[in-house]
């Protein structure tokens, strides 16, 4: 071999050692989670639920079970320190590393009049500029989910139509029905939460499962474990952040478990009372409730909820009918993870003993479903900050026409490819970047090689 | 003196040659362009034939002025693919055998490989007419589709180039093995690009999957940290050094 062979060779070893060492490094450096910009990017980008359904004609029940690794059974707490209430937990940039944040399950239903919601599900409710989004600023009251039909700009949060509109849509079933289940604000008293999707994400009519334990006059909880049901009238928070406190402890409070704080008590720190007080609920909102409560079991919430087929109340809940089919969407909270560090999953169909995803078996009426029947597997994903505004602008979505084309999301992009795209769209303007650059530096090296090889390749008549 | 058309005269004999070479390229060059201008030609009208039906439902939002159907570049792409993969063949026969056989393969290889990559920058030309040029680049596939197309027309044209200038030459002695490797990478990123082109009209192929078995998950951009720009901005140098070092010292 000749000296230009070699030289050869050796470039030829140095481009393809480039590309190699292109191929492992390539898509790090930028992907990390950014607190300034809300931006917290979970371990898991994939999970799984599995759902049953069962209706006798006049109750409907649905089964989900999904995997979590700690169960989180607190929500938000106040915690005695120095002689004042501190609030500890609830709403957090993603994971709470205290585990001071519920897991949760939640359906949206719809029966077919909400345009779109059983192509693309959840997506349509995402406006721009909502609670948490990057670039949102901070207000007191949370901009919510909501439907492009209640704006006169579905792209922007402020344009809600005229109530008269609204009430026009609700008639027409213009909303979403949604039901939520809470691992500490719900289950400890065996309820839900009935709700809707519509100009915003609100409680149905009525009451709900929690208020509030905190006296905004004097600053100081409401009420106190009773220390004759729990054995004190207060948690200590090391233990609750420790998960040393489980099912079979009190952990709540409830009219069962409660009293009127007191003040006079001779509190210590790390004095730990719930910031929310359970109660029975009332009215539209208090529709769904559990046969039994929920229990974690072996790596896995096991939630049943159940309502009545019709409860009378069609302006704030989607009626079911045997033989029917309606559209689902589910999202999963699991890691201590709340807003919207969710996993969501596609629109799902359902059947009432109708061919769907989704089949609910009817059983004889006034008996328990028996759960026979196999899991129906969903994939749940987190979604990142992809809002409907985008996706039907062909400037930022080449799949914008695909929409205007009514095509399924499904059809066009799998769950994991939907999460890993919310994820990018999170770091859009850093990777956008060093795509371009990249594009040029890998130019650079393919006409180097070119330079390269021309210069050292040689004809046979050259070596003579 | 000797008569200018002696045969024996050394000078006029070159040039008689070079207007000869002059004149079989031009002929080449013809036929190359005639070649492009008729597939083009076809694969247009082809594509009109079959581009009904593709339309939009509705009105979108930011809708571009002007775009070409997607199936214009779908069908158009085939050429570049087919050609440029028709080249790799040769090239592997040729580097495998020295039958009269692959040596006449040889002599196509550099006309197949050039036309490969006409029909490569037309291909790459409607491309770009599909979606607007911000939208296709939030998208991560289509991204890893614009990236793996320009390395796949970039190389196959420097292939075009080095295989036009060096011709038999690439297969003499150990060059044939540089050659061998040159153009096995160069079906590699054709492949990729054409998977990446299924994978965006929604049809992704065995290919996308084994390539997140070895490393790449296709809808993730494929970029590189800022250190690994810097060096790829300094091997690019580093070869052309090596040319330069490498074409004195062994001259």
């Amino acid at each position: 071999m000749n000296k230009r062979t070699k030289y050869l060779a050796v470039s030829t070893a140095l481009f393809s050692g480039l590309l190699v060492l292109g191929w492992v490094t390539q898509g790090t450096g930028v992907v990390k989670d950014d607190p300034e910009r809300n931006i917290v990017i979970p371990e898991e980008l994939t999970s799984e639920l599995q759902v049953k359904a069962s209706y006798d004609g006049e109750k409907i029940w649905f089964r989900y079970r999904w995997p979590v690794d700690r169960p989180s059974i607190f929500n938000d707490v106040l915690v005695y320190q120095d002689g004042a209430w501190e609030k500890r937990g609830g709403e957090a940039l993603g994971p709470n590393p205290d585990f001071l944040t519920e897991d949760r399950v939640a359906m949206m239903i719809d029966d077919g009049s909400v345009p779109l919601f059983s192509r693309y599900g959840g997506y349509i409710t995402i406006g721009d500029g909502l609670t948490t989004f990057t670039g949102t600023p901070e207000t007191d009251e949370e901009r919510t989910k909501y439907l492009p039909s209640t704006r006169t700009d579905p792209n922007d949060f402020d344009t809600v139509k005229p109530e008269s509109d609204l009430e026009t849509l609700r008639t027409a079933g213009q909303f979403i029905d949604l039901w939520q289940w809470r691992s500490s604000r719900s289950n400890p008293i065996g309820l839900a939460d009935d709700g809707f999707v519509a100009e915003e994400r609100g409680g149905d009519t009525g009451t709900g499962p929690y208020t509030t334990n905190w006296d905004k006059a004097t600053k100081l909880p409401k009420y106190m474990f009773n220390p004759e049901v729990a054995g004190s009238t207060a948690l200590e928070i090391n233990a609750v952040i420790a998960g040393d406190v489980g099912f079979n402890d009190t952990y709540y409070l409830s009219a069962e478990t409660a009293i009127p704080f007191d003040p006079n008590y001779a509190w210590e720190n790390g004095d730990t009372i719930p910031r929310r007080y359970l109660r029975p609920t009332d009215g539209s909102r208090g529709d769904v409730v559990q046969p039994k409560k929920a229990r974690w079991r072996n790596g896995f919430w096991d939630v049943t909820l159940e309502r009545d087929m019709d409860t009378g109340n069609p302006l704030d809940d989607k009626i079911f009918r045997d033989g029917g089919n309606y559209d689902l969407a589910f999202s999963v909270f699991r890691n201590a993870s709340t807003m919207r560090w969710h996993y969501v999953t596609l629109p799902v169909s359902l059947g009432l003993e109708q061919p769907a995803q989704l089949v609910a078996e009817r059983v004889e009426p006034g008996t328990a479903p028996n759960w026979t029947q196999p899991w129906t597997e969903i994939k749940t994903f987190y979604p990142g900050q992809v809002t409907w505004g985008r996706l039907t602008d062909a400037r930022q979505h080449p799949g914008a026409d695909r929409i205007a084309a009514r095509v399924p999301v499904a059809f066009r992009h799998s769950e994991e490819q939907l999460a890993l795209y919310g994820v990018q769209m999170e770091f859009a303007t850093e990777i956008k970047r060093q795509w371009i650059l990249t594009l040029i530096a890998s130019l650079s090296l393919i006409v180097g090689l070119g330079i390269n090889i021309n210069m050292l390749m040689r004809r046979r008549e050259d070596a003579i | 003196m000797t008569h200018p058309n002696n045969p024996q005269n050394p000078v006029t004999h070159v040039g008689k040659d070079n207007y000869m070479k002059r004149t079989q390229m031009m002929r080449h060059g013809r036929q190359i362009g005639l070649a492009a201008v008729a597939l083009s030609l076809v694969a247009t009208s082809a594509a009109l034939a079959h581009s009904e039906g593709g339309g939009v439902a509705l009105a979108v939002e930011g809708e571009a002025a002007f775009s070409l159907s997607p199936v214009y570049h779908i069908l158009v792409a085939h050429f570049p693919v087919a050609l440029w993969i028709t080249a790799y063949l040769f090239i592997l026969i040729r580097t495998f055998s020295d039958t009269k056989f692959a040596v006449q393969l040889q002599k196509a290889i550099w006309p197949v490989a050039a036309l490969g990559t006409i029909a490569g920058f037309v291909t790459y030309g409607l491309g770009l007419t599909i979606y607007q040029w911000s939208a296709i680049t939030e998208s991560p596939l289509g991204r890893n589709h614009i990236m793996l197309a320009t390395w796949t027309l970039s190389y196959w044209a420097v292939m075009s180039i080095l295989g036009y200038r060096f011709r038999r030459h690439m297969f003499d002695g150990a060059q044939r093995w540089i050659t061998f490797t040159l153009a096995t990478i160069g079906a590699i990123v054709i492949t990729i690009t054409g998977t990446l082109g299924g994978s965006l009209t929604g049809t992704p192929s065995l290919v996308t999957k084994s390539l997140n078995w070895i490393g790449w998950n296709v809808y993730n951009t494929f970029y590189l940290p800022t250190w690994m720009l810097g060096v790829f901005f300094a091997g690019a140098a580093l070869l052309v050094v090596i040319g330069i070092a490498g074409s004195k010292r062994g001259a």
